[in-house]
């Protein structure tokens, strides 16, 4: 930056010649700013600032410069002043071919610094880049000063003399205040030309909007009511009072009826200062006898100084947005109707109703078709003639019964635009024509899966087609008509179905249920709610289910329904149940796991039966057959009465007669002591002799409620009941002789029930043997392991042998050929041995004599032999 | 329990299959003084019978080898003077009737009573031979 930019005040006022006096400074600054005011704009301004500080001056050149369109440099403006000699337009073009950039040349420092700039002699000026247009036209002394609208310099003026001057201070602030007076008019001028095209333009938006804008001032006095606004709510008053708004304009609440509480008005509340978002307003007056539906935004107005000074409101017709909404809503009460299961005449009238209220003048007809496929049924004409609905309600379908049956039976929609003219009608023509009905467009009415369920019609006094509103209409109703009739009749064969299975259910104490695992509720038959102890109105779960399952077995119970929902399988479980108040019930449960079309677990359905009852005759069989068991042991016994007797007999007799022989030897004095000690010793074994054989009655005797397997050979079971009737086989005179296969493998068996067995067919074939002479009382008893796998006892007799023509007849119940025999003893043999997994037989031995044989399953683990 | 010092005319022969039974009556004559010869298998005595003179036997019935009548019959062929006594661990009117008609000195069910017993085995003693 060069040092002349500094304005040496003092240097100035020491060469002050030839310039403006006071006086016509100040008359120049009157006639500027003057004419400044005047000036249409900046460059007719300029033009009056160039010329008359020219002619006042007599500085010779005067220029203009202004910030080119994004201010980056500084362009020469078109408005120029020069006196004088014609050689002067060279520096001219030579500044109209230049633009600067802030700090270069005059204007470029002026713009920069936002402060005049006086330059004694431009050729001499390093920061001058017009120096050699300068020098050819001899011009010497310059000044620049810098026009300010605010802080921006809107243009630079610049005046140049043909001599070298020092600088004049006064004459810059002369030329600074005119260029300051310039400023400020523009600035002024600038903001009335934005003024002015913004109101234009909002003035063009206000008329050409959709939306009704209405601006009025803290009075209530209309400053904007634009033709929206017009068409909304009619000429716009501007005398009414506020209060009166609602009765001039039309304004109700939603209801349509009540008016609009005028202190609540959109306008009148933004007036008062709020601000007012979504009102919605209904609209009727003469002009809109419909009614409309607008929704209202308001806003308070407010003065530079922030106080109030009106409202503005803008308000968007929503008529149709409301009548979709109230459609929409309406088809959906239709929808929650049939969701809550009213009456089908019920849904299909409201959904007449809802599709005449949409269009003037349309009438509709619901006909349903009944199951047999062939006749209609009234379903819904609220509107229609009751002669008319009658003579419709049963007629058949086909090719050419009116729109509604020809459009049922040709599965098609079938437009009829004059009914009277159209053959379809032929046989209806005269009811339509006493009815006024014209035009009649029916659509089938479809299911899901394309079945015809009805018909929807439309009705009209004038003859014509749909439009493409009363389609949509008519594709709305048999959808919504569709669903209603689906579902009645769905629920007609669900009432019919759920009747019959409850009726076969109760019948067959039978329960079902439905458990939907991922919701975790549940569904029973009345019967399985009485059956499982639920009340009728519990609502189920699974767990609540599963609770009721006795303790014992309700783990096995889970695993087993985890197993089926994990493999989308089977269920099958026998259970307890545990009843509230602790009754308990017997039941087999069985349900399989149902997938959606995806093979997603959907719910697993199933039925449980009370088995209590078989259950309680089961154990009440089993009880009876213990107790026969029991009674036939008990007999065993009885029979066996020389053995046990000989059993007991012998070590009590030596009991006594050693006690006896002690006494004796006391008393003589010359007792032994070792003898004496033998003798008690002996004492001690026979007694303890005399308690196996009791020991082992008990056990035979016993009602024993635990029986437990073990693994027996049954060898030396053999060989320990022989033991036990050996007094008996030798007080008949009879010889029992085994045959011991010793590769005999084990069996799983409750002793005492085996020696039962044994005991049972040993004292049978005893008696067998009876009638025989004695060297004929044979008794042959054998075992033999067959294949590893199971172990067979043999007992043979050689007595008279079994019935010939059914030997195992022998095994029924009280079948006995002895005179003191109950008749019971095969039959608990045969029970004891199917028991334990065997099979017992009887046949008539190859020579003489009679043959029972039985075999038991090996032990697992012993399917092999084990030594005897 | 032998008496080897006494003659064979004093000693008690006994016959029973058990073997505490046995060894409890010869305990209880021997405690009353009296010299027995006990014998577990009546087959035993058979052969003893034949060597030796035997006054008294005393014969178990229900023995597995054989019964004591039976025993009574075939000891009355080879030693027709010995006295034979009874004794059983069963009531058995037949066989009790059947014995005391094959002439047997003495009938006993067990447990019988001791004095009762060794009377009756020194009364049969005490009678002179059959023959």
């Amino acid at each position: 930056m060069s040092e002349r930019d500094e304005i040496d005040m003092k240097s100035g006022e020491h060469r002050e010649a030839a310039d403006p006096s006071r006086e016509e400074q100040l008359s120049l600054l009157l006639t500027i700013t003057m004419e400044v005011a005047a000036a249409s704009d900046l460059a007719s301004a300029l033009d009056v600032v160039l010329r008359r500080v020219c002619e006042k001056t007599g500085w010779v050149l005067g220029q203009a410069w202004v910030p080119n369109q994004d201010g980056t440099v500084l362009e020469c403006g078109p408005v120029c002043f020069c006196c004088g000699e014609g050689g002067l337009t060279k520096f001219r073009v030579a500044s109209e071919g230049s633009h600067f950039r802030p700090g270069v040349g005059l204007p470029g420092r002026v713009w920069e610094l936002k402060r005049p700039a006086w330059i004694e002699d431009v050729t001499q000026d390093p920061n001058f880049p017009r120096t050699k247009a300068a020098a050819k036209v001899g011009l010497k002394a310059a000044v620049g000063i810098p026009i300010l609208s605010g802080d921006e310099v809107i243009a630079v003026i610049e005046f140049f003399v043909q001599e070298s001057r020092a600088k004049n201070e006064r004459l810059v602030n002369v030329i600074a205040a005119v260029a300051a007076q310039l400023g400020l008019v523009m600035e002024r001028k600038r903001a009335e030309e934005k003024l002015s095209s913004t109101n234009e333009i909002l003035q063009s938006i206000l008329s050409s909007m959709g939306d009704a804008v209405i601006v009025a001032d803290n009075e209530g006095k209309f400053l904007a009511f634009n033709p929206a606004a017009e068409r909304m709510f009619g000429e716009g008053a501007a005398q009414t009072a506020s209060s009166e708004w609602s009765h001039q304009y039309g304004l109700y609440l939603p209801d349509k009826v009540t008016p609009f509480p005028p202190d609540q008005l959109p306008l009148t509340r933004s007036i008062r200062g709020e601000e007012v978002n979504n009102v919605e307003i209904f609209v009727r007056h003469d002009k809109a006898p419909q009614g409309l539906w607008t929704r209202i935004n308001g806003r308070p107005l407010r003065g530079s100084n922030g106080e109030l000074s009106g409202g503005v409101i803008v308000c968007r017709d929503i008529t149709e947005i409301k009548k979709e909404e109230f459609f929409l809503f309406d088809q959906s009460r239709v929808l929650e109707m049939i969701a809550a299961n009213a009456s089908l005449a019920e849904v299909l009238t409201s959904l007449v109703l809802l599709m005449e209220g949409q269009a003037d003048g349309l009438r509709c007809s619901i006909l349903v078709l009944n199951q047999d496929g062939k006749h209609v049924r009234h379903g819904a004409a609220p509107n229609l003639p009751a002669a008319y609905v009658k003579a419709v309600d049963g007629a058949p379908i086909g090719p050419r019964n009116g729109s509604c049956g020809t459009a049922m039976y040709l599965r098609r929609q079938v437009v009829v635009k004059d009914v009277l003219t159209d053959p379809l009608w032929a046989d209806y023509r005269k009811l339509a024509e006493i009815c006024g009905l014209r035009a009649c467009w029916s659509t089938p009415i479809l299911s899901p899966h394309g079945e015809v369920l009805g018909s929807f019609a439309m009705y009209r006094q004038e003859t014509r087609g749909p439009h493409p509103e009363e389609l949509r209409l008519t594709q709305i109703a048999t959808h919504i008509a569709g669903i209603a009739i689906e579902r009645q009749r769905a629920q007609e064969t669900l009432r019919e179905r759920d009747a019959r299975i409850n009726l076969a259910a109760e019948s067959a104490d039978l329960a079902f249920w439905v458990i939907y695992p991922e919701q975790n509720t549940a569904w029973m038959s009345d019967k399985g709610r009485k059956m499982y102890g639920f009340d009728s109105k519990l609502p189920l779960t699974r767990d609540l289910i599963c609770g009721r399952v006795h303790p014992d077995e309700r783990a096995a119970v889970h695993a087993a329904f985890d197993r089926a929902c994990a493999s989308h399988g089977l269920f099958e479980s026998e259970h307890r149940l545990i009843l509230p108040y602790g009754k308990t019930r017997w039941v087999i449960v069985r349900g399989r796991c149902l997938e959606d079309e995806h093979g997603s677990l959907l719910e697993l359905i199933g039925v449980t039966i009370d088995v209590s009852a078989q259950k309680q005759s089961e154990l009440q069989l089993q009880i009876q057959r213990e107790e026969m068991s029991h009674l036939n042991r008990v007999a065993l016994m009885g029979e066996m009465t020389a053995s046990v007797a000989h059993e007991l007999n012998q070590p009590l007799t030596a009991i006594a007669n050693n006690a006896s022989a002690a006494r004796r030897f006391l008393e003589r004095g010359n007792i032994d002591p070792v003898l004496l000690q033998q003798l008690l010793q002996d004492m001690v074994a026979d007694s303890q002799r005399a308690g196996e054989v009791i020991r082992g009655i008990r056990a035979l005797v016993r009602k024993d409620k635990t029986v437990v397997r073990s693994a027996l050979n049954l060898n030396a079971v053999i060989a320990d009941t022989l033991r036990l009737v050996s007094s008996d086989i030798v007080l008949r005179e009879s010889v029992v002789i085994t045959e011991m296969d010793h590769s005999l493998p084990q069996v799983e068996a409750v002793p005492v029930q085996i020696q039962q067995v044994l005991l049972n067919l040993i004292m049978n074939a005893l008696d067998a043997v009876e009638s025989r002479p004695p060297a004929e009382r044979r008794i042959l008893i054998s075992t033999r392991s067959l294949n590893g796998e199971s172990a067979e006892v043999s007992v043979r007799d050689f007595g008279t042998g079994l019935p010939k023509d059914r030997p195992d007849k022998v095994f029924d119940h009280f079948f006995s050929t002895k005179q003191t025999g109950m008749g019971m003893g095969l039959t608990i043999v045969r029970s004891i041995i199917e028991t334990h997994g065997g099979k017992i037989s009887a046949e008539n031995a190859p020579d003489h004599g009679a043959r029972f044989f039985f075999q038991l399953p090996a032990a697992r683990g012993d399917s092999k032999s084990q030594a005897a | 329990m032998t008496s080897s010092e006494k003659s064979d005319a004093e000693i008690v022969c006994l016959v029973d299959d058990d073997l505490s039974v046995l060894k409890s009556i010869e305990r209880l004559l021997a405690s009353d003084g009296l010299s027995v010869r006990g014998f577990n298998k009546p087959k035993e005595f058979l052969s003893h019978v034949q060597a030796h003179s035997v006054p008294v036997a005393i014969l178990d019935i229900w023995m597995e080898e054989m019964s004591g009548l039976e025993l009574r019959a075939q000891l009355s062929g080879l030693s027709p003077g010995t006295r034979v006594i009874i004794i059983t661990g069963r009531e058995d009117p037949v066989a009790k009737l059947t014995a005391l008609q094959m002439g047997v000195v003495g009938f006993f069910t067990k447990p019988f009573d001791d004095d009762q017993f060794l009377n009756a085995v020194r009364g049969a003693l005490a009678m002179h031979p059959i023959e």
